[in-house]
C-alpha cells in the first residue's frame, strides 16, 4: 500500500523474523510445555483427590481445609521457616569473608578458590559428607569439639540440634556464592567516595556503615529474595541426612513433605495442594520484598 | 507481512513441538519386527551383576531384546510413578506387595496367574508360598486371589549371635531351636555388656537394635499386632503391644544393655557389630555376603520370644511384575519368571550372598551346606515357611498409618515417656490415616 520498495526489503525480514521467531519459539514452547502446564496441571490437581496413578476425582477444596488441621503439615511449614535463620547469619559472615577478600594480602585467590568450592559440588556428596561430620560417635564436629573438652550432641539425631546442624551446613554451602557477589559489589564501590568521606573525618566504621553498606544494597536485597526462595525449596540435604524427617519430624522440610505424600503415601492431589499454597507463600514474600525494596532505593550520579 | 508474522509463528510452533513430540515418544520396539522389552528394578551392585547375566541368558534363549533401567533403592518409587505417569511403563519392573492394591486397581499391572499356572517354565509348588501370595489381590485383600506378580525374593529377618564373645564370657550358647524368654535373653545380654580394655568405658554391649526394623518380632512373640485380622483398626494400644515395646525401651534405660541412647543409630550398631562389640544382632540374608568376612564365629536363632513363647519375625519381599500395557505380555511374563525362579539365575544371585533361593529344593540344598557360614541357615527357611509375617505396613493402601508410631517415638527410647502413654497417644492419630488409607482403597 505505501511504497513499492518495500516489498523487496522485507523478503530478507520477513525471513529474519521467521528465524528469530524459530528460535523464540523454541523456550517458549518449552516453557509452557515443561513450567506452564504443569503448572495449570498441578493447580487442577489440588482440588482432587489423586494418587498419581489413576484419573483424579474432582473434591473441590477438600485438599486445603485438611491442610489446616495437618499438624505434619504445619510443623514441616515451622521447620523450612526456622532453617530460613541460616539466610542472615550467611549473609553476614559472607558479607564480613568478602570484606577481607578485598584487601590486598596474600593467598586471597587461595581462600576465594576455598570458600567456593562447597557451591560447585554436588549437594547429595557435600550431604552425605556433612552426615558423617554430624555423626554423634565418630563425626569430625564431635571430635573436634572433644578436643576442647566439649561432649556434642549426636547431631542428626536429637531434637534440639537437628534444625541448627542442617543451617550449619546450609550456611557453609551458601557461602562462597554470597561471597563473590559481595566481592564484585564492593569492588564496583567507587573510590572516591572513601576518599571524600575519610577527608571528611570519617572512622572506618561509619565508612562501612554510610559507603558500604548502601552500596552493596542491591546485591544484598538479590541475595535475599533468592535465598528465601530457594530456602523454602529445600529438600535434598534433608532428604539424605535426616530420610525419615528426623527424630520426630522436627527436620522434615515442606518440600520434602510434599514429596513424602505424592511418592510414599500416594496422595498426589494432596501434595498438588500443598505445592500450591508454597508457591503462593513464596509468590507473596517475594511481592512485599520488592515492595519494600522500591520504598527504599536510591541512586548515585 | 502483517499476515506472515503469524503464519511463521504457527510454523515454528509446529516444529518445534514436532521436535519436542518426537523426542518424547520414542517407540518402545516393534518397527524392526524384533521384540523389545523394558525391565526396570533397583538393587546395589551385585544384583545388577546377577541380573544383567540372567537377562543376558534369557536374551539368547528366547530372542527378545531387554531394556535394563537400573536405579538406586530411594530413587525407584519417583521414577517409576514419573514413567506411569508419563504412560512409558516398563513392561517388567519390581513392585512391592504394599503397592499390589493401588497398582491393580489402576489397571497398571497385569492379572498373569494363567500365564503362571499354565506355564511349562515355572513350578509354583516349588516356590515359596510367602513370596507368592505377597502378590495375590482378589480385589479386596492383598494376600488371596489372583496373582499379580513373583516374588523377586523372600528376605527373611532373623537374629544372629557372636559366638566367639558368649564363649568368651562363658555364656551356653542359645538354643537353635528354644527361643531365650524375655528375661533369659537381658540376663545373657547383661553378661556380655562389659567394659573389656579396663579403659572405664564400655567397649562390649549385649546387643543394639533399631526400633524401627526390630520391634515386631518382640511385639508379636508378646501376643500383640499392629492390625486386627481385617485391618481395620490399629491396635497398638493393647497391653501386650505396651509391655513388648517397654521391655525394648527397658534395654537401654533399665538394662542398659545397648549402646547409649545417642550412639543406637542402625548404621553405628552395624559397625560395632561387624567390629565384635555387640553380641546379639539381626540378620537378614542380604548381609550374608559381608558377614562372611567377619573376624569372628556367629551363627543364626529364633528371635527372643515374649509372653507367647513362640518366636516371630517378619520377611520382607519384591516382586517382578508385568504390566498391564505391554506389548508382548507372553515374553514378559516369561522374563518374570525367568528372573524368579531360573536355577542359574537364582545360583548367582545366592552365591553373591544377597538373598536366599526362591526355590524350595534349591533352598533346603543351600541350607544344609555347611562350607559357608552361618551353620543354622535352616532358621531363615523356617521363617520363611513357619514364623515369619508380613510387615505391617506393606498390606495396606500406604503405610503412613505405620510410620506414625515410629515418628515420635523417640521419647520412649530415651526413657522419658512410658510405652502405655505414647501408645495411647498414637493409637487416635495411626487409626486415622489407617481410616484414609482404607477409603482410598475402596475408591
Amino acid at each position: 500500500m505505501t511504497t513499492i520498495t518495500r516489498p523487496r526489503r522485507s523478503r530478507l525480514h520477513r525471513k529474519e523474523h521467521q528465524a528469530a521467531l524459530l528460535f523464540v519459539a523454541i523456550p517458549v514452547i518449552g516453557f509452557l510445555l515443561f513450567t506452564l502446564f504443569p503448572l495449570l496441571f498441578s493447580v487442577y490437581a489440588s482440588f482432587t483427590n489423586w494418587n498419581g496413578i489413576s484419573a483424579p476425582v474432582f473434591k473441590g477444596l477438600d485438599n486445603y481445609t485438611k491442610m489446616f488441621g495437618d499438624r505434619y503439615f504445619l510443623k514441616s511449614l515451622w521447620n523450612t521457616l526456622f532453617m530460613m535463620i541460616g539466610i542472615p547469619v550467611g549473609l553476614v559472615i559472607s558479607l564480613a569473608l568478602a570484606l577481607a577478600m578485598n584487601r590486598k594480602m596474600r593467598g586471597t585467590t587461595f581462600f576465594r578458590t576455598v570458600y567456593y568450592l562447597p557451591v560447585i559440588s554436588s549437594i547429595a556428596a557435600v550431604a552425605i559428607l556433612w552426615q558423617w561430620a554430624f555423626n554423634g560417635d565418630f563425626g569430625l564436629i564431635n571430635q573436634g569439639l572433644g578436643l576442647i573438652g566439649i561432649e556434642g550432641p549426636n547431631w542428626l539425631q536429637d531434637t534440639s540440634t537437628v534444625k541448627p546442624a542442617l543451617i550449619i551446613m546450609a550456611v557453609w554451602k551458601g557461602l562462597g556464592y554470597s561471597m563473590l557477589l559481595y566481592l564484585a559489589a564492593l569492588q564496583s564501590v567507587p573510590r572516591y567516595l572513601y576518599e571524600a568521606a575519610s577527608l571528611d573525618g570519617a572512622t572506618a566504621w561509619q565508612q562501612f556503615r554510610h559507603i558500604t553498606i548502601p552500596m552493596v544494597r542491591p546485591v544484598t536485597f538479590f541475595l535475599i529474595v533468592t535465598s528465601i526462595i530457594g530456602g523454602s525449596q529445600i529438600f535434598v540435604e534433608i532428604n539424605i541426612m535426616t530420610p525419615t524427617g528426623g527424630p520426630e519430624f522436627e527436620s522434615a522440610s515442606i518440600v520434602w513433605y510434599i514429596w513424602q505424600k505424592a511418592f510414599d503415601n500416594l496422595q498426589m492431589g494432596y501434595a498438588s495442594a500443598m505445592s500450591v499454597v508454597l508457591g503462593l507463600l513464596v509468590f507473596t514474600i517475594t511481592f512485599i520484598q520488592f515492595r519494600l525494596n522500591r520504598r527504599n532505593q536510591f541512586s548515585i550520579d | 507481512m502483517m499476515k506472515s508474522r503469524p503464519m511463521a509463528a504457527t510454523l515454528a510452533l509446529f516444529t518445534a513441538a514436532g521436535l519436542m513430540l518426537g523426542g518424547c515418544s520414542a517407540p518402545t520396539g516393534g518397527d524392526t519386527g524384533e521384540k523389545k522389552l523394558t525391565f526396570m528394578f533397583r538393587g546395589g551392585e551385585d544384583e545388577k551383576k546377577a541380573y544383567e547375566k540372567a537377562v543376558q541368558q534369557f536374551e539368547t534363549e528366547n530372542n527378545v531384546d531387554v531394556d535394563i533401567i537400573v536405579t538406586t533403592a530411594d530413587q525407584y518409587a519417583t521414577k517409576l510413578k514419573a514413567a506411569i505417569a508419563g504412560k512409558q511403563v516398563p513392561d517388567v519392573f519390581y513392585i512391592g506387595p504394599g503397592d499390589v492394591q493401588a497398582y491393580v486397581q489402576n489397571g497398571i499391572v497385569k492379572d498373569i496367574t494363567e500365564y503362571v499356572e499354565g506355564s511349562d517354565t515355572i513350578d509354583l509348588d516349588n516356590i515359596w508360598e510367602y513370596g507368592v501370595d505377597s502378590y495375590r489381590f482378589d480385589g479386596k485383600r492383598v494376600g488371596e486371589g489372583a496373582i499379580y506378580a513373583l516374588p523377586k525374593d523372600v528376605g527373611p529377618f532373623s537374629f544372629g549371635y557372636n559366638k566367639t564373645m558368649l564363649e568368651k564370657a562363658g555364656i551356653p550358647l542359645p538354643d537353635k531351636d528354644k527361643p531365650y524368654t524375655f528375661d533369659e535373653f537381658v540376663a545373657a545380654a547383661k553378661k556380655l555388656t562389659a567394659d573389656t580394655n579396663g579403659d572405664g568405658a564400655l567397649d562390649q554391649w549385649g546387643t543394639g537394635l533399631n526400633v524401627q526394623w526390630n520391634l515386631q518380632p518382640f511385639v508379636w512373640s508378646n501376643g500383640g499386632d499392629w492390625l486386627n485380622a481385617d485391618r481395620t483398626k490399629v491396635t497398638v494400644d493393647t497391653p501386650e503391644f505396651a509391655e513388648s515395646l517397654q521391655w525394648f525401651a527397658d534395654l537401654q534405660n533399665v538394662h542398659g544393655v545397648t549402646p547409649a541412647a545417642a550412639e543406637a543409630q542402625t548404621l553405628d550398631t552395624y559397625q560395632r557389630w561387624m567390629k565384635g562389640e555387640i553380641g546379639f544382632f539381626p540378620i537378614a540374608p542380604w548381609d550374608l555376603s559381608t558377614y562372611q568376612k567377619l573376624g569372628f564365629e556367629w551363627d543364626v536363632i529364633p528371635y527372643p520370644a515374649g509372653e507367647s513363647g513362640k518366636t516371630a519375625s517378619w520377611i520382607g519381599t519384591l516382586g517382578i511384575a508385568v504390566s498391564e500395557s505391554t506389548k508382548y505380555p507372553e515374553d514378559a511374563v516369561k522374563l518374570v519368571e525367568f528372573l524368579t525362579a531360573n536355577k542359574e539365575a537364582q545360583q548367582s544371585l545366592v552365591d553373591a550372598g544377597i538373598q536366599i533361593p526362591n526355590l524350595k529344593d534349591m533352598a533346603e540344598t543351600w541350607a544344609a551346606d555347611t562350607s559357608t557360614k552361618p551353620a543354622n541357615k535352616a532358621e531363615f527357611l523356617e521363617i520363611v515357611k513357619d514364623y515369619g509375617r508380613a510387615l505391617p505396613g506393606g498390606n495396606t493402601y500406604n503405610a503412613e498409618w505405620y510410620d506414625e508410631l515410629f515418628t515420635n517415638i523417640q521419647p520412649v527410647l530415651d526413657g522419658k515417656q512410658t510405652a502405655a502413654d505414647y501408645l495411647k497417644e498414637a493409637q487416635p492419630r495411626m487409626q486415622e490415616f489407617l481410616d484414609a488409607a482404607n477409603q482410598q482403597a475402596g475408591n
